[in-house]
């Protein structure tokens, strides 16, 4: 016959030492300051008082139990809510489950005590709502977390998926976790930042899982190949993942009338010159969606010179396969591009090279910083589709780059009027050495003509 | 009365002449000429110098960025540098030079006493020199020399600390370290070496005529033989140093970063010998530490090298075997260390 566990026992004991120990007021305590016994007994449709027993306190019986549970499916969510953002709220099992973490018996489960054993997918919003969407709850842990989540994801497609029974549609379990939550600041939640699109991908490249919705998998491999997820995997912490266009909680399809105002939240400058191009009013006439009619959506591609012009990677005979005057516009605005673009390569060399002779250039950087400001420049003004303007700005680059060979030219020639002067010197001491030891020779020969 | 009549007349030129014809100096070999040159070379490390510490910033910041610029902004600057760089070298090199040569001539002994002590210290002041300069440029290199010749002496019995806090201007190597190899390199080595300079040439003049086998050598004019003569070595010395600071490179290599701690390369040439000596032991050498037994042991050849014209009064032959074999040897060490 097996022996009682004496771990149990004790856990058994200590749980009923410590209620007979706490006086029932303190039983009920909520954080001091907080609000009035009131308002948090009359919630009762939510988290019953809001009473929340740490599962680090002796009160809470659910991970003490559970946690020494044969049955994985039982002992687990124990063993992962050791690392929930909620354990180091002190925000217990109950605040999801209900139930009664004072009981240390069966009679914890039992339906008056109104546990949930599993929150259904439709329920989950409502349920992570009943404190996320409270704002003077949430302050109590911290004043700047963001409140009203729930509503915001009722809102987006996502959301009336779920509320809809949607099966393959996420609820918020489905991104943050579950028992092992994380503050999205840390690295390891799977809404980090750094995770994000990992996370998103999971389901959206997934073609079984999209097969019902007919929409495309192939945002993630080309999002990953374009300058944004370029820029993004390489650490640079400015660049875009899949929210920092479409949002997270209340996040919906863009469609052509909104997709510009994602762009604009980082090219407020391009977006601005391109209201001032005729394509501004034509793309809105035909419900075309600005900017990513030439540089595409989730592969937008680094853009160059290259992109404007009749040639085969050129994006405008996209749409002016014939038309006579905007190919020419296009053609002149490429000409202009590709010019600057190869004089500037040259100014840039021509210091690679100076400086490799061991050249300092002074004044080079500078204009090598003038040229390299005045082209991101152009490549904002390219949106006006002006060609006039971009011969402006050509023109100041040109003049940068004239500048630049020119101090480097100087540079170079004066270092070889130099290292021509000391060939010089060294010839001169040379000469000077020879003269001096054919005199020494010539005193010798005479000392010895005329000595002993 | 042509110009050159006139001011011979002017300054007394004849008498002078007259003068310098009737001095006579023994007719020696090259070996005789290597303490002029030795002098020769200080002068030029001086006049280069000067030139150098007119653009140079002693500052932690811009030290490194300075040099840069010496030698690719400044007119003339990359030769000024090259030919310091080159000419310390060698001035080092021919301080060793002629401290193995007096030693294997026996100069030493009486009456030159005196010469041989100031010529240590010439000798210890000239490697204090190089050392500190080589700090200057606050290279990654440098600063790796700093740290490795300060931690050295720490091991330099009694006054260790002292030295170690002396060279770092500090307890580690900072920024102080550099403001310390700068006024130590610019003013206090300096300083203290044309004074020695001054004292080793009276002592060796002053005590001249007892100086060893003055006899019976033939001897020369002091002029115009003997001005020639040496003229031709100095100007000998002034194409290889102008040959080797125009057609050899001396890198000035990546600037200092503390925080990274760079694998540790080569010392500058004449710490070699001890490196290797340093790298061939074993950590422990009778119960002492390895470094801190050769640092005491080299302190102890030091003093006996100071102490050598009241050990060996008469100057034995042994002493000047000692010196060749020693120089062979330091020579091949150095040489090992490399390959």
């Amino acid at each position: 016959m097996r022996s009682p566990n004496p771990l149990h026992l004790l856990t058994v004991l200590a749980g009923l030492l410590a209620l007979s120990a706490i006086p029932p007021a303190a039983m009920a305590a909520v954080p001091r300051g907080t609000a009035a016994p009131a308002a948090a007994g009359s919630a009762s449709s939510g988290l019953g008082s809001r009473t929340l027993p740490s599962p680090i306190d002796a009160t809470n019986t659910c991970a003490s139990c559970h946690g020494m549970l044969t049955d994985d499916r039982l002992r687990t969510p124990s063993r992962e809510f050791l690392h929930s953002a909620h354990r180091d709220e002190r925000i217990g099992c109950v605040g999801c489950h209900k139930g009664d973490p004072r009981d240390p018996t069966v009679s914890a489960h039992a339906p008056s005590t109104g546990f949930v054993p599993h929150p259904t997918h439709t329920e989950i919003p409502q349920l992570c709502g009943g404190c996320h969407n409270d704002a003077a709850f949430v302050r109590r842990f911290d004043s700047r977390l963001p409140v009203g989540q729930a509503t915001l994801f009722n809102l987006s497609l996502h959301g009336k998926l779920t509320a809809a029974g949607d099966g393959p549609a996420p609820d918020c379990s489905t991104c943050h976790g579950k028992h092992d939550i994380q503050s999205p600041s840390s690295p390891l939640s799977p809404v980090n930042r750094a995770n994000v699109a990992t996370l998103c991908s999971g389901c959206h490249a997934d073609k079984q899982r999209m097969s019902k919705y007919d929409i495309r998998i192939d945002q993630f491999d080309k999002w990953q190949k374009s300058v944004h997820g370029e820029a993004f995997l390489a650490g640079n912490a400015g660049a875009p993942t899949c929210t920092g266009c479409h949002g997270a909680h209340a996040s919906n399809p863009p469609d052509a009338s909104s997709v510009a105002r994602a762009c604009r939240r980082c090219h407020e400058d391009e977006m601005q010159l391109f209201e001032q191009s005729p394509h501004s009013q034509g793309f809105r006439k035909r419900g075309l969606g600005q900017c990513v009619v030439c540089h595409g959506s989730h592969d937008v591609p680094r853009a160059s010179a290259l992109m404007v012009g009749v040639g085969p990677d050129a994006v405008c005979t996209k749409c002016h396969s014939h038309d006579e005057k905007p190919r020419q516009v296009a053609s002149d605005i490429s000409v202009l591009l590709r010019g600057a673009s190869e004089r500037a390569a040259e100014a840039r060399s021509a210091v690679a090279r100076a400086t490799a002779a061991g050249l300092r250039v002074a004044g080079a950087a500078y204009a090598l910083d003038q040229v390299a400001t005045t082209e991101m420049r152009v490549r904002d003004v390219v949106h006006t589709l002006d060609p006039a303007r971009v011969q402006a700005l050509v023109a100041d680059i040109d003049r940068s780059v004239a500048e630049t060979l020119t101090l480097v030219s100087n540079a170079e020639h004066a270092r070889r009027a130099e290292r021509r002067g000391y060939y010089v010197a060294l010839a001169l001491a040379a000469l000077l050495l020879v003269t001096l030891t054919l005199k020494a020779l010539q005193l010798d020969r005479r000392r010895r003509q005329a000595g002993p | 009365m042509s110009t050159g009549d006139w001011l011979a007349d002017r300054l007394g030129w004849t008498r002078v002449e007259a003068y310098l014809a009737k001095r006579s100096v023994p007719r020696h070999g090259f070996m005789f000429y290597v303490g002029g040159i030795t002098l020769f070379l200080f002068l030029v490390q001086v006049a280069s110098g000067v030139l150098l510490t007119l653009y140079y910033q002693p500052d932690a910041a811009q030290a490194h960025g300075s040099v840069e610029r010496i030698v690719g902004e400044i007119s003339y600057g990359d030769l000024v540098r090259a030919v310091h760089v080159w000419a310390g070298d060698l001035f080092v090199a021919s301080l060793m030079l002629h401290m193995f040569i007096v030693m294997a001539r026996r100069s030493f002994r009486a009456p030159q006493e005196l010469t041989w002590l100031s010529g240590i210290a010439l000798l210890a002041l000239g490697v204090g020199e190089a050392f500190t300069g080589a700090v200057l440029p606050w290279s990654e290199r440098a600063c790796m020399d700093a740290r490795v010749g300060s931690e050295l002496a720490l091991y330099v019995p009694l006054v260790g600390a002292w030295l170690r806090r002396l060279m770092r201007g500090g307890e580690d190597v900072t920024s102080n370290t550099l403001a310390h190899a700068f006024g130590f390199h610019v003013a206090a080595l300096p300083a203290a070496l044309t004074f020695v300079v001054a004292v080793h040439l009276f002592a060796r003049s002053r005590n001249r005529a007892g100086s060893a086998g003055a006899t019976d050598v033939p001897t020369i004019p002091l002029y115009p033989d003997f001005f020639v003569r040496l003229a031709v070595a100095l100007t000998g010395v002034m194409v290889l140093v102008l040959t080797l600071a125009i057609f050899v490179e001396r890198p000035i290599g990546p600037p200092a970063d503390p925080r990274l701690s760079s694998a540790l390369g080569l010392p500058p040439w004449y710490f070699l010998p001890m490196h290797a000596i340093v790298r061939a032991v074993p950590g422990e050498l009778l119960g002492i530490d390895g470094p801190r037994f050769l640092v005491s042991a080299a302190c102890v050849i030091g003093l006996a090298v100071v102490a050598l014209p009241f050990i060996d009064r008469r100057g034995s032959r042994l002493t000047a075997w000692l010196a060749w074999i020693a120089l062979l040897a330091l020579i091949l060490v150095s040489v090992r260390a490399i390959t």
